[in-house]
């Protein structure tokens, strides 16, 4: 049994695993068919002030390899999350991550204010790229990026920021960098990439939104190159995810500099995903004599 | 709720593009109602996304599920060889609960049989079932043998190539007032659901109608509020988890 756990600015981690934002809920549902102790942290479902419905359905769609979905942030508010999942999630022996969103920077400093000292980190959705008013407006130029990741890091005294990347961007390494200067204690990324499914015989996109975000096994090249170009962007930590869905795949994302891991669409996939990855990762790092996951991030050499 | 790696004890053709695979679960994953369903990997790795399909027969250790071939994921599944291995996540859903009556009517469309056919299997002969199932022509037929446990048997076709000309719907709206049904269960298409609430509505919803919805889903568990469902009252609800089952007042169509 090698030793999987790490830590990522100053939270400490059992393992790398940790659900991504939406897949997952708060983690009750997959609590009743394991027990989500055994993972290393869970970001919840993207929460905004207000509650939210949603998108119209149909909001998922499948390609080949990827899946598409729109659900359009629907959520109950966090205030509603502070009374009615914090306790449960906070009880489990998990890194809770509160993944946030809002319309306006005002909002963000807002929602980071309410959660600060309740959870264990925050994540900055600045690219969801499903809601009409806000999200990926945040998430593209460096510029806003630097900004709202400033006013939410202000708002915080105790809980370290995550900034959450998207992939539909023109540089990574520069939008990871604005994101280190405005504050952000850890980066996170991929979030999903913008895309489309069609009813041919319809003439009619699938997803009611029109467009949707593509995730699952294959973005996880275009996932993978971007990973490894944050991580070599900036000082501070990065989180690495998008198409994982093997042991393998989590250790060549920290192998390419991530310190952990997050298991969104493979969830779908395999409801028990993740505490197979993580009992993957150990098999791997047993079968090659690697004693601590973290001997293997940033071991990457290029050709 | 169980994740369970089963083996395909035969995968066979029952109707036209319609077929019937039957699992032998390695466990037991508890009791399994009409209504609830599996969520069932088609087994190509190309799909990510499981195929939500209502629970039509158990026996024992094996349970069966009907499909009917519609695209990509279906069409690998119909190729699915006895033998094979397939994960399914079983049961999900709530049921139709039928604990407070005794007399029941049965409207049934397409796909929507299946699950019917669980429910009149666990409930009769102890409540007597009104039955009236749609299908699009003669070749789309099948399962009526397993509806023998009925009070009464109604069957209709798109084209009148089988039994009455007509849809489920009417066939049921014709007998409505000379059958003892102390409420009624309906799947079928949105369409066949809209035409039922707008019918029973005029009625003024006499007797409880509890209709199950279909929507795309991802986890099939209620984590991924992906499945939703408008209410009346103007909130989401999820379809996997709150639902599939619904009485048919509380829910837009
Ligand atoms: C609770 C529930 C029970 C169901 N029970 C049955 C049943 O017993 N027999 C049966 O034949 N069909 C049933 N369906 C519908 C069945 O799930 C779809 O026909 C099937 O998923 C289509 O998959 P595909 O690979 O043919 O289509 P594709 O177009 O390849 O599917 C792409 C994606 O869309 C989803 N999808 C497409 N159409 C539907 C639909 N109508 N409903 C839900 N998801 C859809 C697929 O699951 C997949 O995720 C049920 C649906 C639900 C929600
Ligand atoms: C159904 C669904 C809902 C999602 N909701 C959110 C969200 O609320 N906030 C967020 O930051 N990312 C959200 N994501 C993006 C995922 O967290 C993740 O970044 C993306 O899916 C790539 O990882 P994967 O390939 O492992 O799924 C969602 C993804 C899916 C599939
Ligand atoms: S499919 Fe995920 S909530 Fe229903």
């Amino acid at each position: 049994m090698a030793d999987l756990s790490v830590e990522i600015c100053g939270v400490r981690l059992k393992n790398p695993v940790i659900a991504a934002s939406g897949t997952f809920g708060f983690g009750r549902e997959y609590n009743l068919l394991y027990d989500i102790s055994v993972l290393g942290g869970i970001s919840t479902k993207g929460m905004t002030l207000e509650p939210r419905l949603g998108n119209p359905v149909p909001r998922i769609a499948e390609g080949s390899s990827v899946i598409l979905n729109a659900v359009g942030l629907q959520n109950p508010g966090v205030d509603y999350f502070i009374k009615n999942d914090l306790k449960f999630l906070m009880t489990k022996g998990v890194t809770v991550i509160a993944n946030v969103a809002g319309k306006t920077l005002e909002e963000y400093g807002e929602i980071c204010a309410r959660l600060d000292g309740l959870v264990h980190m925050i994540e900055l959705n600045i690219s969801c790229p499903n809601v009409h008013a806000g999200g990926m407006a945040f998430g593209i130029k460096p510029e806003s990026i630097e900004e709202v990741t400033r006013i939410s890091k202000k708002s915080l005294s105790l809980t370290p920021l995550i900034v959450k990347l998207s992939p539909n961007v023109e540089s990574i390494p520069a939008n990871a960098r604005a994101a280190e200067r405005g504050g952000a204690d850890c980066i996170s990324l991929i979030n999903t990439i913008t895309g489309m499914a069609i009813d041919l015989e319809k003439r009619k996109p699938i997803i009611a939104n029109n467009t949707g975000g593509v995730s699952g096994a294959g973005i996880k090249p275009i996932a993978l190159r971007m990973v490894y170009e944050a991580a070599h962007a900036v000082r501070i930590p990065v989180i690495g995810l998008g198409g994982i869905t093997s042991g393998t795949d989590a250790l060549e994302f920290m192998a390419a500099g991530a310190r952990a891991v997050q298991v969104g669409t493979a969830n779908f996939t395999n409801a028990n995903a993740m505490p197979n990855i993580i009992s993957e990762m150990n098999s791997w790092l047993d079968a090659h004599g690697i004693k601590d996951v973290n001997q293997i991030v940033d071991t990457l050499k290029l050709n | 709720m169980k994740d369970l790696l089963s083996e395909v004890k035969s995968n066979e053709r029952i109707a036209e593009n319609i077929y019937m695979i039957t699992l032998t679960l390695p466990e037991d994953a508890g009791a399994m109602h009409g209504g609830q369903f599996a969520n069932l990997s088609t087994g190509n790795g190309q799909h990510l996304l499981r195929r939500p399909l209502g629970i039509c027969k158990v026996d024992g250790s094996d349970i069966s599920l009907c499909y009917q071939v519609k695209g990509g994921g279906t069409r690998y599944l119909s190729t699915v060889p006895a033998g094979a291995k397939l994960q399914v996540l079983l049961p999900l859903g709530n049921w139709f609960d039928l604990e407070e009556y005794k007399s029941v009517a049965v409207i049934g469309g397409g796909v929507g049989i299946f699950p019917l056919i669980r429910t009149v299997a666990e409930n009769a002969p102890q409540k007597d079932f009104y039955c009236y199932m749609g299908f699009r022509n003669k070749n789309a037929v099948c399962l009526l043998n397993e509806l023998s446990g009925c009070k009464k048997l109604t069957v209709t076709t798109d084209d009148g190539s089988y039994g009455a000309k007509g849809n489920a719907v009417e066939a049921y709206l014709r007998e409505a007032d000379n059958i003892p049904a102390e409420a009624i269960i309906a799947c079928g298409p949105p369409i066949m659901l809209s035409v039922l609430k707008r019918e029973l509505s005029q009625k003024g919803f006499k007797i409880p109608c509890f209709v199950s919805l279909e929507e795309r889903m991802g986890c099939g568990m209620g984590a991924c509020l992906v499945c939703v469902c408008r209410l009346e009252d103007g909130s989401n609800a999820r379809v996997c988890r709150d639902g599939p089952v619904f009485s048919i007042q509380d829910v837009k169509l």
